[in-house]
């Protein structure tokens, strides 16, 4: 099955090549015929955002990639200003995964644990792009390229094309009307699909109830409560320095998170990301039992790569090709 | 015109016989020609071919190739032999086959499938092998079909390599530790709000904890 569907991508992705290559070979077009064809990438992506809120909805969304398929069950109530969603898993093991604007809740129903966290990277990016300084436009290019039906509404087709070999392509269906995300490609630099993701069947304003599924994200009776365990540090506090910066990819954050029944083994994530990528540095003490071979490792548009600097083992994990996981690692360095 | 006597005789036995006409010695006679005269059994073919044709232009494909029919005809009467002796393991033999189909139909991938989302890696190919092996071997408990699952097992770690285009590598449960940590707390782009976190929650809740 597997492998059908990677023949299927593959034969995909060719076609998506061919569209590619002919698009490439056409003049640019200065003059803006209309609105949609003006909006210039942080338009686009701002519109993408932006059509999330205020907008209620149910749908399936699945997942393929690196030839596994996942798909999840989807309910999003926005009121303006609060943001909830519950992505309950069809494949693989039961979860429930509650998001309440930055605040996660995972429910493990198998193990009758819930995890809660936050994640500050969903609030990060509307004010990045807003903002003068957003480096995107510097190393991406939007172009559209007509439209399509998708999971039942029509949506224009945007690639969002690299400017250098250092990052992934994308192509976004975004609905018309407001410019909802209903599917999504990652595309290396041949054009072949890496990794799809999209809606297969939605409900635009479906009438889903805000203080509903709060109460649901909030009933953890009979579940053990688990919050990762999250240290902020910096790189450089913990002695390291990128030497060399990769082009477009500035750093987020930096944290030691205390890996379960390891400890003292507490591994320093260091997050970069150019706008759209984004890729994690591990760093943790060398260990020759477990620390065996250096590997490249690659799913669907993931890539990780593993290396042993001098006492430390490197990660580094991210959805780049694998040259810029290259540079990242033969750029990290103690410091002196 | 002395030699053609026996042919003509032999041919017009040889028609006597395609109808149906000979019985008891001239039947005889009629099989030892047709074992001793070539044109005899061309003509016994020509007949028929003929007749075949009459009845249905479908069967024009006719096997002309007696040479081939007489191979056919040896390599089905061992296959016979073969076939009526061993009457007891039958009932053994069904219990084989099954584990080896739905090996070749959809255990071996639904394995690969559900355990190693790391598939697409070269190296891991022969763990993939190994694993699918042991895999099935929970499934079937069959220790004597160990070799032929190998076999079987093999060109699904080949559809593996097919895929891959990096270098070596092994499976890490702790790989996967730090892949749902990137995905937790690195998934950070501009697309995360609209879809990246709907990607990540789908896609790491099949990732994360197996089994």
């Amino acid at each position: 099955m597997s492998f059908k569907l990677f023949r299927v991508v593959a034969l995909l992705g060719i076609a998506l090549f061919a569209t590619n290559y002919v698009a490439s070979q056409a003049p640019v077009v200065t003059a803006p015929k209309t609105a949609a064809e003006s909006r210039n990438i942080n338009e686009w992506l701002m519109r993408m955002h932006e059509a999330s809120r205020n907008r209620s909805y149910v749908g399936t969304f699945v997942v393929s990639s690196g030839g596994v398929m996942s798909s999840a069950r989807i309910w999003h109530v926005c009121d303006g200003s609060q943001q909830i969603e519950k992505v309950e898993t069809l494949t693989g093991a039961p979860r429930t995964i509650y998001r309440h604007n930055e605040k996660v809740t995972t429910f493990l129903p198998d193990q009758k644990v819930v995890r809660t966290e936050r994640r500050e990277s969903l609030g990060l990016f509307p004010q990045l792009l807003k903002s003068t300084d957003s480096h995107i436009a510097d190393f991406y290019t939007s172009r559209q390229e007509g439209s399509e039906r998708v999971a039942g509404v029509e949506a224009d087709i945007v690639a969002l094309v690299p400017r250098d070999a250092l990052r992934f392509g994308y192509r976004v269906w975004a609905e018309q009307k407001k410019g909802m995300v209903v599917k999504l490609q990652t595309l290396d630099a041949d054009g072949r699909v890496l990794e799809q993701a999209a809606f297969s069947e939605l409900q635009l304003d479906a009438p889903v109830k805000l203080d509903k599924l709060a109460q649901m994200m909030s009933q953890i009776d009979g579940y053990k409560v688990e919050k990762p365990d999250l240290v902020k540090t910096t790189a450089s506090a913990e002695g390291w320095v990128l030497k060399t910066p990769v082009p477009g990819f500035q750093p987020m954050s930096c944290h030691k998170r205390p890996l379960a029944g390891r400890p003292g083994s507490d591994p320093m994530q260091w997050v970069f990301s150019d706008g759209l990528a984004s890729v994690s540095i591990f760093v943790e003490p060398y260990d020759n039992r477990r620390h065996l071979k250096e590997s490249r490792m690659s799913l669907g548009a993931t890539q990780s790569l593993t290396r042993r600097l001098d006492a430390w083992w490197l990660t580094v994990l991210g959805e780049v090709p694998m040259a810029t996981l290259g540079l990242f690692a033969d750029g990290l360095e103690r410091k002196k | 015109m002395d030699a053609m006597t026996p042919t003509t005789q032999h041919l017009e036995l040889i028609s006597a016989l395609a109808d149906g006409q000979l019985a008891g010695e001239d039947f005889a006679q009629a099989l030892a020609i047709c074992e001793a005269d070539v044109q005899a059994m061309e003509s016994w073919d020509a007949w028929h071919l003929i007749g075949d044709v009459l009845r249905s232009p479908d069967l024009t494909a006719h096997a002309a190739d007696t040479r081939f029919v007489a191979r056919l005809r040896s390599r089905l009467s061992e296959e016979t032999a073969l076939a009526v002796s061993p009457v007891a393991p039958v009932p053994v033999m069904p219990a084989e086959e099954s584990s080896l189909t739905g090996l070749a139909t959809g255990q071996v991938e639904a394995a690969n499938d559900a355990i190693f989302p790391w598939k697409l890696v070269a190296g891991f190919a022969s763990v993939a092998a190994v694993a699918a092996i042991a895999w099935n071997a929970g499934n079937s408990l069959l220790a004597p079909p160990a070799a032929p699952q190998l076999a079987r097992a093999e060109p699904v770690a080949q559809q593996v390599l097919v895929v891959s285009e990096q270098g070596t590598i092994v499976r890490d449960a702790r790989m996967q530790e730090l892949l749902a940590a990137h995905k937790q707390f690195g998934g950070t782009s501009a697309l995360q709000v609209p879809s990246g976190f709907l990607r990540n929650a789908t896609f790491e809740s099949s990732q994360g904890e197996r089994r």
